[in-house]
């Protein structure tokens, strides 16, 4: 099986399993709002206001929405958890990268799929719609969802090993993942005020340098984190 | 490689008393006094070897981390338990360190500038592999873990530094292209003697720390032995 449909094959059955219980969606879309709502009563509103949303509302949603990708990663794992799934998949006659790749292109696409939701209602919320550059708005999002998505796979992986260790990928990913979430607020910022992408073209080369170097570090080391004992 | 252990250790722990004696005497008898910052720069000593050898620790982490996956001899994991937690270790002593000068320097405790910014990131990646590693319910389990997360930390760590350096930039640049020796001679000597004593200080404990694990790892051993005999 060829390294592309062992990928396709993987991201495909977790993205079945998903679409038959929405477990995820539910509970990780359930808990971004809560998020989203307690950021609206942490910060006074009139503050917010007056410093202008562009500046505020970019942490608001890159801290509510890698909370909510950890939710959703660490259900990805647990899937893998029962009756030992994660050693049959490691013992699948194909590249564990390709086990890394699948696994972390379905939580690309989950994670994608909470933004669809999740971007639009934050910037309601916070009356951030004034000035917003679409186009630039996705191209950010998708590319640092996908630095993230990949350390959180990788991460995922090596915590879902450890007995009771859930919850160490909260512990593990963020601090790993500074530079995403710097760049993030920074680009986004940027495309909230309705600059062009080209304002922020050096934070958005390192960040598709970053996805690029923890994708084949990942690929390195994914068969290292799967083994077991 | 037992039995060689003690000598090493022995003749590194003596080398760092003595090392760090002398730089204690160097920097608080015979250093002068800085002009505006007084007693306070007498810190700066301290606090730079030290964090030079927190970024040595990183890449020797790198490289125990690579040296494991690449080889996975028992060796290479105890180079990167051992630089991690000691890098650990001066990296704490950094951030707390840094504080007590910067507060008379620059009137407050903490700025989120990118050298400190890029230190508490790197603590706080190097906790997560201490703990981790905790997690692990067998030697092997804790090195494939350590070296999976001390690749991916010592990787980081330079682009850390560069991105919170664009978001934000304020430390004290004292050596640098152009600048001259900013130091008065007595200074540079204390530093240099600091910075050696240091760095023995480091290898030191590096060994020391190897030597546990060789330790802990017959340990589990024998129990495991024990254990399939009864």
């Amino acid at each position: 099986m060829s390294f592309a449909r062992a990928v396709l094959a993987i991201a495909a059955k977790d993205l079945r399993i998903e679409g038959r219980t929405f477990r995820t969606a539910a509970s990780t879309g359930l808990f971004a709002l809560v998020v989203l709502v307690v950021f609206a009563f942490a910060f006074d509103l009139d503050t917010v206001k007056r410093l202008g949303a562009p500046r505020v509302v970019p942490g608001v949603l890159w801290v509510t929405l890698s909370f909510a990708s950890i939710v959703g990663l660490t259900r990805s794992f647990e899937l893998e958890r029962q009756r030992d799934a994660l050693t049959a998949l490691a013992m699948a006659p194909v590249d564990r990268g390709a086990v890394f790749a699948g696994k972390g292109l379905a939580s690309l696409i989950l994670i994608l799929g909470l933004q669809v939701v999740l971007v639009p209602l934050t910037l309601v919320f916070f009356d951030a719609t004034g000035a917003v550059a679409l186009p630039a708005l996705v191209v950010v999002l998708v590319l640092h969802t996908i630095g993230l998505a990949e350390l959180g796979t990788l991460f995922g992986a090596v915590a879902s090993r450890l007995a009771r260790g859930e919850a160490l990928l909260a512990v593990l990913l963020l601090p790993a993942a500074t530079p995403i979430l710097l760049s993030a607020v920074q680009c986004t910022k940027g495309a909230l005020s309705g600059e062009p992408l080209a304002a922020n073209a050096r934070w958005l080369l390192v960040t598709a340098g970053f996805d690029v170097l923890y994708f084949l570090v990942a690929l390195l080391v994914f068969e290292t984190a799967l083994e077991e004992g | 490689m037992m039995r060689r252990f003690p000598i090493v250790y022995g003749t590194l722990v003596a080398a760092s008393a003595v090392g760090l004696a002398a730089a204690l005497s160097q920097i608080f008898l015979v250093a002068p006094e800085e002009r505006v910052m007084g007693a306070v720069q007498k810190i700066f000593y301290i606090h730079v070897p030290l964090a030079a050898l927190t970024f040595v620790a990183v890449f020797v982490l790198l490289v125990g981390a690579l040296g494991y996956l690449a080889t996975r001899k028992a060796v290479w994991d105890h180079l990167a338990v051992a630089s991690c937690e000691v890098g650990w270790l001066f990296c704490t002593l950094v951030l707390v360190t840094g504080p007590i000068w910067a507060r008379p320097a620059w009137g407050v405790w903490w700025t989120w500038e990118a050298k400190i910014t890029t230190t508490l990131v790197l603590w706080l990646l190097l906790a997560g592999i201490v703990i981790a590693r905790g997690y692990a319910s067998t030697q092997e389990q804790a090195a494939r873990v350590g070296a999976v997360l001390g690749v991916v930390a010592a990787l980081d760590v330079p682009i850390v530094y560069k991105a919170v350096d664009w978001w934000r930039g304020q430390h004290p640049i004292v050596f640098g292209p152009g600048r001259g020796d900013p130091l008065a001679p007595g200074m540079g000597r204390a530093l240099g003697i600091s910075f050696l004593a240091v760095t023995i200080l480091f290898a030191a404990l590096v060994v020391l720390r190897m030597r546990l694990a060789v330790l802990e790892e017959s340990l589990a051993a024998a129990e495991d032995a024990a254990w399939s005999r009864s």
